[in-house]
């Protein structure tokens, strides 16, 4: 008797105890959903290569505690890799400009650079980099100021040579440092192919100091990949920063050398626009690398692309530079209304000109982006 | 022993008895009404001039016993007639030139047509005119040294306090015209302009256009701000502005456009003709309404705008715009689609919108002639580009009964050309019973 009793009890009490927990659990799913409700996704989108990354490195050292000295070391590795990559590159192409070019000659390598090259080239293809010493610093370095390889870079477009090369030959002897850390500058100028998702949770902070909107900011990949199949995910994002690099008018794409960056960027925003899940989404055009576009665009013509093929350049400098800008821009802006259906027409577009390296420009820029944010929740919410 | 109280009797005692003691007081007191309070001044320094003071207060209420009862404007050199009314002498003696020897109010014959000079009243007005003018001269002095410290205060300041001095100077150009000028005169313009660059906020950006759309802008200032770089800026704020931001850069654009239409084609970005088209649809804001349709016109006078108008999709927007508006509007309105109408996009475009043979037959001798020829040309166009389709159409919808009506009444001659045109266009593929059947006519128009 006292034993039925007993158990009755504690089966009495475990449910009790079940009732707590699960009332427990749908109290905290409630917490935190409303929790999420308040907090403003932002996606980041665009082609390879086109500063997403960058961004969103930047943000990260802006409005987050920066990259603490585990997380920058943890660079030190595709540092060294990029280099070794890079002036792989180069020497093989140099080899193959000198076989088949017209002015072979140029590409001709000295003897003893030959041979650091040939030593280089072994290097860069193994899976395991080696850490970038004094000795390597030195031959990567005498390497790249061979004539034949400075010829080479030149034509870097056709070799699908990353842009950060310069600035990383430039430094060889502070990278090849027993004892180095990356700066944050390098950090930002490192290249890494992004697999997945990364995520990262921030609150751009006030003149007054007083935290404004929490922002969830997401960054994919970039290369093609099975992009209709993940995209839906991010239904309801409150916007999506399209970063398009607009340098890249002469450049093909990596994983397609027949086809021109620029139109496969121009093909995806058609394709991000006309998303179902984006009918509300806020888009934010970042036309990055500004900086690289403007040495480039007075020297190689925008109708090259094919995009760009009625261009007209109308004068020279500053102003042409500007000129051209603002055609890309508008451009971008005619695919926008024509990828737009009329229904659509009142979500927010605005072109932003960024230089993702550029931290002033990022904070600034991020700081339109903001403001442009919290109004139009006001306007939703009928408080403007 | 009762002391003599020396009177203190104040000057409000002395006004309960109706003496006015000195005229600076009368005045200072406001006895006259009108009177703003004490303002130390000192009369005989400066040699004021009447005429002068009195074209420049031009809109102060002036006390009724100041005014001439024949020229309604306040006397300069007052006399009295032996009525007892008072005149401006000039007047009074051109009425007198006439012929007639009678007191103008009273309408009495005057049995002494001299005219005494009424000092006193001369000395009143002048007194009052001093008064308000010493008084508006400091109050715009006041304003000039508000403005000229608001704007060095710009030139320092960022940020919120960046937003609230331009919030001020924007009250305070509203409010006082003299505060145009010392804005412009101090480099204002300039500075203002200035502020206007590829970071600027929303807040302050709407702000500066805030301010410059009140100001009279000079040419080299107006193509600084014709850049592209700054013209997207406004775009921007006006597609993202609350209703009176909108209404400010509209107008502004407009004014940066007087006189350089050649700038329309890069101006009218697709943006800005998406802006200028919502602006127009908010039938809650008629000056807004009014505000966007006018700059369209403006900027579709260039060809290579009107095809990117089409392409935004404005033809079926203008179209379901239409009912409702007041004449002004339809005008503009019916003005863009008949441009519109002569390109192919544009033809195309009115054509595949159903509602608009109905919405522009309705049009017909409804609101001005103006807007009757505007709309007989655009339903010409469409019906001579797909005459099977549209020619049923606009029969349904009422047209030949309008046509008639038209070609009946008493418009210009033109009007009646195009309708007889336009009805002979209708009818070429019907015969004659089934037309007139197809047109609901009634019997005595039959």
């Amino acid at each position: 008797m006292g034993l039925l009793c007993s158990k009755n009890r504690h089966y009495a009490e475990a449910d009790i105890e079940e009732n707590a927990q699960a009332a427990e659990i749908e109290r905290r799913i409630e917490q935190e959903t409303k929790a999420e409700k308040h907090i403003q996704k932002l996606l980041l989108l665009g082609a390879g290569e086109s500063g997403k990354s960058t961004i969103f490195k930047q943000i990260k050292l802006l409005f987050q505690t920066g990259f603490d000295e585990a997380e920058l070391k943890s660079y030190v590795s595709v540092i060294d890799a990029n280099i070794y990559q890079t002036i792989k590159i180069l020497y093989d192409g140099s080899k193959e400009f000198a076989h088949n070019d017209v002015n072979s000659s140029k590409y001709v390598l000295s003897s003893e650079n030959k041979v650091i090259g040939e030593k280089l080239s072994e290097i860069g293809s193994r899976l395991d980099y080696p850490r970038l010493n004094r000795e390597l610093a030195e031959e990567i370095g005498e390497l790249w100021k061979d004539s034949a390889i400075q010829e080479t870079y030149a034509r870097g477009i056709e070799l699908q040579v990353p842009d950060c090369t310069h600035y990383f030959m430039e430094n060889l002897q502070r990278l090849s440092d027993a004892n180095y850390v990356p700066t944050k500058e390098d950090v930002l100028y490192a290249r890494v192919r992004t697999t997945g998702v990364v995520e990262i949770q921030f609150s751009p902070v006030g003149e007054n100091k007083k935290s404004g909107e929490v922002y969830r900011l997401f960054d994919v990949g970039g290369q093609r990949n099975e992009r209709r199949k993940w995209i839906h995910l991010f239904e309801g994002v409150t916007a999506v920063i399209f970063c398009a690099a607009i340098n890249e008018y002469d450049q093909t794409l990596f994983e397609d050398e027949q086809k021109n960056r620029m139109m496969e960027t121009k093909e995806l925003f058609d394709w991000v626009l006309k998303q179902p899940c984006f009918e509300k989404t806020s888009f934010m055009l970042f036309l990055n690398k500004f900086d690289i576009f403007e040495k480039k665009v007075l020297k190689v013509p925008l109708n090259v692309c094919e995009w760009f093929k009625d261009y007209q350049p109308v004068s020279a400098g500053k102003q042409e530079i500007e000129h051209a800008f603002e055609f890309i821009k508008k451009k971008f802006e005619e695919l926008y209304f024509q990828s737009t259906a009329p229904d659509r027409v009142d979500r927010v577009f605005k072109v932003y000109r960024t230089t993702a390296l550029d931290q002033k420009v990022v904070k600034k820029t991020f700081k339109l982006v903001d403001e442009t944010l919290r109004r139009r929740n006001l306007l939703e919410a009928g408080l403007l | 022993m009762p002391m003599y109280q020396p009177s203190t009797r104040r000057e409000a005692d002395m006004k309960l008895d109706s003496q006015v003691l000195d005229l600076e007081t009368a005045v200072k007191d406001g006895i006259l009404g009108g009177g703003c309070g004490v303002i130390p001044t000192d009369f005989s320094s400066e040699k004021l001039d009447l005429k002068l003071m009195i074209e420049e207060l031009e809109f102060v209420d002036v006390p009724t016993v100041f005014i001439c009862p024949i020229s309604l404007e306040p006397m300069q050199d007052p006399v009295t007639l032996c009525t007892g009314q008072t005149y401006e002498r000039s007047n009074i003696l051109k009425w007198f030139s006439l012929g007639r020897y009678t007191c103008p109010t009273t309408m009495q014959e005057l049995w002494d047509d001299s005219v005494t000079p009424n000092k006193t009243l001369q000395q009143l007005i002048f007194s009052w005119f001093s008064q308000k003018y010493l008084a508006m001269k400091k109050r715009s002095e006041d304003v000039q040294g508000r403005v000229k410290e608001i704007l060095e205060n710009l030139k320092k300041v960022k940020g919120q306090a960046r937003v609230q001095a331009l919030k001020e100077l924007r009250q305070v150009v509203q409010a006082h015209g003299i505060a145009k000028k010392t804005v412009v005169e101090n480099g204002g313009v300039g500075l203002i302009s200035s502020l206007l660059g590829p970071y600027t906020t929303h807040a302050v950006g709407s702000e500066v256009i805030g301010v410059l759309v009140n100001l009279n802008l000079i040419s080299n200032i107006k193509s600084d701000l014709l850049q592209p770089a700054k013209m997207s800026l406004m775009v921007d704020i006006l597609n993202e502005g609350s209703f009176e931001t909108k209404l400010n850069c509209t107008r502004l654009i407009t004014m940066l456009m007087e006189g350089n239409d050649f700038v329309s084609e890069n101006v009218a970005s697709l943006s800005l003709l998406v802006g200028l088209l919502r602006l127009a649809k908010d039938k809650k804001h008629q000056n807004g309404v009014l505000a966007g349709l006018s700059l369209l016109k403006v900027l579709c006078s260039h060809e290579q705008v009107r095809n990117s108008f089409v392409n935004v999709g404005a033809v079926p927007q203008l179209v379901e715009l239409m009912p409702g508006l007041n004449n002004e509007c339809l005008e503009l309105v019916l003005y863009l689609l008949e441009l519109l109408s002569n390109i192919p996009e544009g033809r195309l475009a009115l054509k595949d919108c159903p509602l608009t043979i109905p919405n522009v037959v309705k049009l017909l001798m409804k609101a001005s002639e103006n807007c009757t020829q505007l709309a007989l040309s655009i339903l010409y166009v469409i019906c001579k580009f797909a005459p099977e389709e549209c020619a049923s159409l606009a029969l349904d919808a009422g047209l030949a009964a309008k046509l008639l009506l038209v070609i009946q009444s008493g418009c210009n001659p033109v009007l009646k050309q195009r309708s007889a045109e336009l009805l002979k266009l209708c009818s070429l593929n019907y015969t004659t019973t089934i037309f007139i059947s197809k047109c609901n006519l009634t019997r005595t128009i039959q």
